[in-house]
C-alpha cells in the first residue's frame, strides 16, 4: 500500500448523546467506504466489548482507518471513536486531541442534551472543525428543523451548515462523506521533525500483549524503531504497527497526521498511558506533547471478600482486571470491622459498576463493597495537605485547618416546565447556579456548581425522576472548596464499624443520621439479641435506632419425612450467607454498607 | 436390622392420601384437588406399594394423613382401610390414627368405616374457631359443624386431635385466646397449634409478594404462641414437644416415633420411610407416583444416608425439640458423641445465654430458647 499524501487524510471522531446513533453511523461509514462489507457488517462494530453491548455504552476508544477514491484521488479518513460517558472525560480529551475535525452528530427527535453540549465545548477547546449532523431523519416524529435552530442558537453551528442524515438508512451519507472531506483540514506536522505520537488508547491481547493507538504529531514511527514512552520513561523496540480496518493491518510506516497502532513487547497495561507521548530515546528526542495526566480517579470504595471467601483470590481477580483497565488502582487496606480487602480508586460511579460486576460475573467472587466516597482534601493546622480517600482517614477535629471537597460544574438540559424541580434539587444540594439559557423556546440549559458528592450518587437518577426522563447532565471537575465537613461514624452496639463512616455537611449531619440509622435498622435482620445502630460525630450521638432481638423464630411441623427437608433448610440458613459480614457478632449485609448513603431528602 | 426399605422391621407406619377437595392458600403438601379420578388409580398403586413388603407387619402405630383422607368416599376409604389392614395388621394396644376433615364426618357412612376398621384416634383439622380465620384459611366447615362432629366421635374414640393454627394475617391475640378458649370447652385430648408459615408455591405467598396479603408482625405471633403455651399448661395439657400438647397420656405415639428416631415405613406420594440409618422420599407429585409404582415400583425419589456425625447432629436438634430434651447418658450411648464434644464450645454458649438448660443428666430448651429455637438449630447444625 502506498503512503498517503498528509493533505489527503482527515482524522475525526463522531460526538453524541447516548442513543443518538454514533455506533450506527460508524458502521455506515465503513459500509460506504468499503471498509467492511454488508456481509461483514455485524451491527455496530466498534463495540466489541461484551459488557458495553450489554450496557449500551461505549465504553474504550476505537479508531479505524478508511479510504475512498474521490476524482482520482485516494483519502484516507480515521474515525476515532470516543467513550461517550462522563466518567471518561479525560479519554475524550486525548481522543480530541488527535482529530481535526468533530461530528457533532444529534438525534432529530431528541434535540441537544447536556452531554452535547459539554462535549462540542471541550472540541472548539481543542479548535476541532465541527460539523452539525442530525440523525434519525427518518423518524416520523423528527423535527430536524427545529433540532438546527437549537444547534444554532445554543452552540453556534450555523443552522445551513448541518447535515442531514439517516444512519440507518442510509440517507445522506454521501453529502456528509464530502462535508467531512472539504471542511475537515488536513492534519499539519512534519514526517522529518522530531518523532512525537500521542498514545490515545490501548488495549490488551492475549497473544501480542499490549496494543498501543497513537496519533503521529511529527516525524515517522517504522517498524524496528527504538521507541521512549517520554512520561512513563520506557524504551521499547516497534515489533509491529499498521493501522485498523477494522482488523489489525500491518504496515512498514506511520506518518506525521496519521493514525494507527504500536507493537512492541509490553506485557501490562499500566505501563502505557493515555496520553503519553512516544518518541525516540536520546538526542533527537521531541518533546513531551501537553495535556497528559494521571487517569483522575473520582470515586473511592473498599472492596473486601465476604465471610468465607478467601483474600488472595480476590487480590488475584483484582490484578486481573487491572491488566486490562489501568484506569482503576487498588492496593490493600484493612479495616476494623471488615478485616483485610482493598481499596479501590475509579473513574467515576460508572467505571466502578463495571469492575464490580466483571469481578462477580468472570471471577465469581462473592464481595462486600463499601459505599463510594468522593476524595477530599484536609489542610491540617501543621500546613500539611492529605488527600482523604476513606473516611477513616480523617484526623481529629482539632488537628483540622481547613477540609476541601471537590466542586463539579454541572450542565443540565431539562424541558422548560421542570426548571423549578430542577432548581429545588441543586438547591437542596448547595448548588450555586451560574447560568440559564434557552436552547429553544422549550428547552433550558442551567448549569450549577456543585460539590461533587452530591452529584456522584444519585444526582443522575433523581433528574432523571424529576423530570420523567427528559433531564440530561454532565459535569466536570473544576477544583476544591473548603467546606463545613465532618466525618459521621456509625457505631453497631457500641462498636464503631469503621467501613461505615461518612463525611457529611455538617449542617446535614443530623438529618442523615437519622436516615442512616433508619435505613440500617431495616438491612439488619433481627439477631438473638438486640442491636443498637447508632450515628454519631466525635463522641455526640446524634441518633439511634434499635433492631429488636428475634422474638420467635420456630418451625412448627416436623414429621416423617419432613425431617430432612427442616434439617437442610436450618443449614442452609447459616450457608446462605452471600455478600455479608459478621462483625462482632452482627450479621451485615451488603445492602447495609450502601445505606449509609441515604441523604434523608424528602421524597425519598 | 436390615437397611432395605420394606425388609426393615419397623413397627409404625404412614400413609399419604394425596387429595383435598380444595387446596387451601396456605397449603404446600403434597396432593392434588379437583382430580377425583384419580382416587381409585391410587387405591392400585397404594395397594402395589404395600404389597413390597411381600408379608404383613404387625403395628405399634399407624397414622393416615393428607391431604384429606376422609376426602375418599364412604366406599373407596374402606378400601383403602381394607388393603391396609391386609398389610398392615395392629394389635388393639396400637394407635391407629386418622387425619379428618370436620365436614367429611358429617358423612355417617364414613364414620362407620373408620369405626369399623378399628381406628382409634382422629386429628381433626380445625385450624380455628373464629368465622373470620376459618375464613381466610379457606376452611369449608364452621364451628357449630365442629362441635357436632366432636360429639358424634367422643363416645367410641380413644383420643381426639385438633390442630389450630394462629398468626393469621390481621389476627389479634385476643381473636388467638377465643379460639383456645372456645378449643378448651370440646371434648379434646390433644391439641397441635402451628404458627401460619407463608411458604413458597401458595396462593398466599402470591398475595404476599403483591402485597395484598399482610404477614402478622413477629411481635404478635409470638404473644400467641406464649399464650397457648402457658394457657394449655393451665388447662392440663403438657407441652411434650414445640407445636403439641396433651393431656396426661394422650401424647401422639407417631410422631414420638419420628421424634426419637426409631424406624418407620411410608406409603404414597411425598411419603418418606426410615431404616434408622437411611430415609428413602417418595416422589411428590402423584402422577409420578402412579408412574414409577406402574412399572414396577418403588416409587423413591429420593435416598439420604447421614453419616454419624450428621445423624447424630439430626437426633440431637430434632430431640431438644421434645421439651423433656435428651437424657445425656441416653444420647452418648445411642449416638457414640457426647452432646458437647458433637457440637463443641457453642453448645456452652447457647447454654450459658441461657438458651438451653443442661443439668448433670439432661439437656433441654429454656423458654426463650425454645421462642427462637430455629436459630439454635442453624448454630448447632453448622459444621
Ligand atoms: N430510526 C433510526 N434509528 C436509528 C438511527 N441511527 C441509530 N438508530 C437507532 O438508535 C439506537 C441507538 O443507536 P446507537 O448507534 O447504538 O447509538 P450510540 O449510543 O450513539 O452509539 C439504536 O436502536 C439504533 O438502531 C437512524 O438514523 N434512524
Ligand atoms: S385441607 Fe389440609 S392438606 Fe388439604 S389443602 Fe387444606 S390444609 Fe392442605
Ligand atoms: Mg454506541
Amino acid at each position: 500500500m502506498t503512503a498517503i499524501e498528509r493533505n489527503n487524510i482527515r482524522n475525526f471522531c463522531i460526538i453524541a448523546h447516548i442513543d443518538h446513533g454514533k455506533s450506527t453511523l460508524a458502521d455506515r461509514l465503513l459500509e460506504h467506504t468499503g471498509t467492511i462489507t454488508q456481509r461483514e457488517m455485524q451491527e455496530q462494530i466498534l463495540d466489541d466489548m461484551e459488557l458495553e453491548r450489554a450496557r449500551g455504552i461505549t465504553i474504550k476508544a476505537r479508531a479505524v482507518a478508511m479510504h475512498c477514491d474521490i476524482d482520482g484521488t485516494r483519502y484516507e479518513l480515521n474515525l476515532i471513536d470516543t467513550p461517550g460517558h462522563v466518567d471518561f472525560h479525560y479519554e475524550v480529551s486525548r481522543s480530541l486531541a488527535c482529530c481535526e475535525g468533530a461530528l457533532l452528530l444529534v438525534d432529530a427527535f431528541q434535540g441537544v442534551e447536556a452531554q452535547t453540549v459539554a462535549n462540542v465545548y471541550a472540541a472548539m477547546g481543542h479548535d476541532l472543525a465541527v460539523i452539525p449532523v442530525i440523525n434519525k431523519i427518518d423518524l416520523k416524529h423528527q423535527r430536524a428543523d427545529e433540532v438546527a435552530l437549537e444547534m444554532e442558537q445554543s452552540l453556534g453551528l450555523p443552522m445551513d451548515e448541518s447535515i442531514r442524515v439517516s444512519a440507518k438508512t442510509g440517507i445522506g451519507i454521501p453529502d456528509l462523506m464530502s462535508a467531512i472531506l472539504k471542511r475537515i483540514p488536513p492534519p499539519e506536522g512534519e514526517r522529518d521533525s522530531p518523532l512525537q505520537a500521542m498514545v490515545f488508547d490501548s488495549h490488551y491481547d492475549e497473544f501480542r500483549g499490549v496494543i498501543t493507538y497513537v496519533r503521529v504529531m511529527n516525524g515517522t514511527l517504522f517498524k524496528g524503531q527504538k521507541i521512549h514512552f517520554i512520561n512513563t520513561g520506557s524504551v521499547h523496540e516497534v515489533l509491529e504497527l499498521g493501522q485498523f480496518a477494522p482488523k489489525r493491518r500491518p504496515c512498514e510506516e506511520l506518518q506525521a497526521g496519521e493514525v494507527g497502532y504500536v507493537i512492541c513487547n509490553i506485557k501490562s497495561l499500566d505501563k502505557v498511558k493515555i496520553g503519553d507521548t512516544i518518541s525516540v530515546p536520546g538526542e533527537k528526542s521531541g518533546t513531551a506533547l501537553s495535556g497528559y495526566q494521571e487517569p483522575p480517579r473520582m470515586v473511592y470504595c473498599g472492596l473486601y471478600p465476604s465471610d468465607g471467601q478467601d483474600f488472595s483470590e480476590l487480590r488475584d481477580a483484582l490484578t486481573k482486571l487491572s491488566i486490562n483497565d489501568p484506569s482503576f488502582e487498588f492496593e490493600p487496606e484493612s479495616s476494623d470491622a471488615l478485616g483485610f480487602g482493598f481499596r479501590c480508586g475509579f473513574l467515576g460511579l460508572l467505571h466502578m459498576e463495571i469492575i464490580q460486576q466483571r469481578l462477580e460475573g468472570e471471577a465469581d467472587i462473592d464481595l462486600v463493597q463499601t459505599a463510594p466516597n468522593v476524595t477530599y482534601q484536609i489542610m491540617t493546622k501543621m500546613g500539611e495537605i492529605l488527600e482523604i480517600h476513606r473516611p477513616q482517614e480523617v484526623p481529629d477535629s482539632g488537628q483540622i485547618a481547613e477540609f476541601r471537597q471537590p466542586i463539579v460544574r454541572v450542565n443540565i438540559v431539562i424541558p422548560e416546565e421542570y426548571v423549578g424541580a430542577v432548581m429545588k434539587l441543586c438547591t437542596e444540594r448547595r448548588g450555586v447556579q451560574t447560568g440559564q439559557e434557552y436552547l429553544s423556546p422549550t428547552r433550558v440549559m442551567l448549569t450549577y456548581e456543585l460539590p461533587l458528592g452530591d452529584v456522584i450518587y444519585d444526582m443522575h437518577d433523581k433528574l432523571k425522576s424529576n423530570t420523567r426522563g427528559y433531564g440530561t447532565m454532565d459535569y466536570e471537575v473544576i477544583g476544591y472548596q473548603p467546606a463545613d465537613l465532618v466525618r459521621m461514624d456509625i457505631l453497631v452496639n457500641g462498636n464503631k464499624v469503621d467501613a461505615l463512616s461518612v463525611i457529611c455537611n455538617r449542617g446535614d449531619a443530623d438529618r442523615r443520621g437519622r436516615a442512616v440509622v433508619k435505613k440500617l435498622k431495616e438491612e439488619i435482620s433481627r439477631h438473638m439479641f438486640e442491636v443498637a445502630v447508632q450515628a454519631a460525630i466525635g463522641s455526640r450521638v446524634i441518633a439511634r435506632e434499635t433492631v429488636k432481638a428475634l422474638r420467635k423464630n420456630v418451625t412448627a411441623k416436623c414429621y416423617g419425612g419432613d425431617i430432612s427437608r427442616k434439617r437442610k433448610l436450618w443449614q442452609k440458613q447459616k450457608e446462605g450467607k452471600k455478600r455479608m459480614k459478621s462483625i462482632g457478632s452482627v450479621d451485615i449485609p451488603q445492602k447495609a454498607f450502601m445505606a449509609v448513603l441515604d441523604t434523608g431528602e424528602a421524597g425519598k | 436390622m436390615p437397611a432395605d426399605r420394606y425388609g426393615m422391621e419397623a413397627r409404625s407406619a404412614y400413609i399419604h392420601v394425596p387429595f383435598c377437595r380444595h387446596r387451601c392458600g396456605y397449603c404446600n403438601f403434597t396432593l392434588v384437588s379437583g382430580r377425583d379420578a384419580w382416587i381409585e388409580r391410587y387405591l392400585l398403586n397404594l395397594k402395589r406399594e404395600l404389597a413390597l413388603l411381600k408379608q404383613p407387619r404387625q403395628l405399634d402405630t399407624l397414622y393416615i394423613g393428607g391431604g384429606t383422607p376422609t376426602h375418599l368416599s364412604s366406599n373407596q376409604l374402606d378400601r383403602l382401610l381394607e388393603i391396609v389392614d391386609e398389610w398392615l395388621p395392629r394389635e388393639p394396644t396400637s394407635e391407629f390414627t386418622i387425619e379428618a376433615n370436620p365436614s367429611d364426618l358429617k358423612d355417617h357412612r364414613k364414620l362407620d368405616v373408620i369405626r369399623q376398621h378399628g381406628v382409634n384416634r382422629i386429628s381433626l383439622g380445625v385450624q380455628s374457631l373464629q368465622p373470620r380465620k376459618l375464613d381466610l384459611l379457606e376452611r369449608d366447615h364452621t364451628p357449630r359443624e365442629v362441635h357436632d362432629v366432636m360429639n358424634a366421635i367422643r363416645p367410641w374414640l380413644r383420643s381426639i386431635s385438633l390442630d389450630l393454627i394462629f398468626g393469621t394475617p390481621d389476627e389479634t391475640l385476643d381473636e388467638w385466646k377465643s379460639d383456645i378458649f372456645e378449643a378448651s370447652l370440646l371434648p379434646v385430648d390433644h391439641v397441635s397449634t402451628y404458627g401460619l408459615t407463608i411458604e413458597k408455591g401458595t396462593s398466599f405467598w402470591k398475595r404476599k409478594h403483591e402485597n395484598s396479603l399482610i404477614e402478622l408482625d413477629e411481635d404478635t405471633s409470638a404473644s400467641c404462641y406464649e399464650y397457648a403455651i402457658d394457657r394449655l399448661s393451665e388447662l392440663g395439657f403438657e407441652h411434650y414437644e414445640i407445636s403439641s400438647f396433651s393431656r396426661p397420656a394422650h401424647r401422639c405415639q407417631h410422631n414420638e416415633v419420628y421424634w426419637s428416631g426409631k424406624p418407620f415405613f411410608g406409603f404414597g406420594p411425598g411419603a418418606a420411610s426410615y431404616t434408622g440409618t437411611r430415609r428413602d422420599m417418595n416422589h411428590r407429585s402423584t402422577s409420578q407416583y402412579f408412574k414409577l409404582m406402574e412399572t414396577g415400583g418403588p416409587a423413591v425419589f429420593e435416598s439420604e444416608t447421614l453419616n454419624q456425625h450428621r445423624r447424630a447432629k439430626e437426633r440431637l436438634v430434632i430431640g431438644l425439640r421434645r421439651m423433656e430434651g435428651w437424657n445425656l447418658a441416653h444420647f452418648e450411648d445411642e449416638y457414640g458423641f457426647s452432646v458437647h464434644g458433637l457440637v463443641g464450645p457453642k453448645l456452652k454458649e447457647l447454654i450459658r445465654l441461657g438458651y438451653l438448660i443442661e443439668t448433670d443428666s439432661t439437656l433441654k430448651l429454656s423458654r426463650a430458647g425454645l421462642m427462637i429455637s430455629d436459630s439454635l438449630w442453624t448454630k448447632i447444625l453448622a459444621d
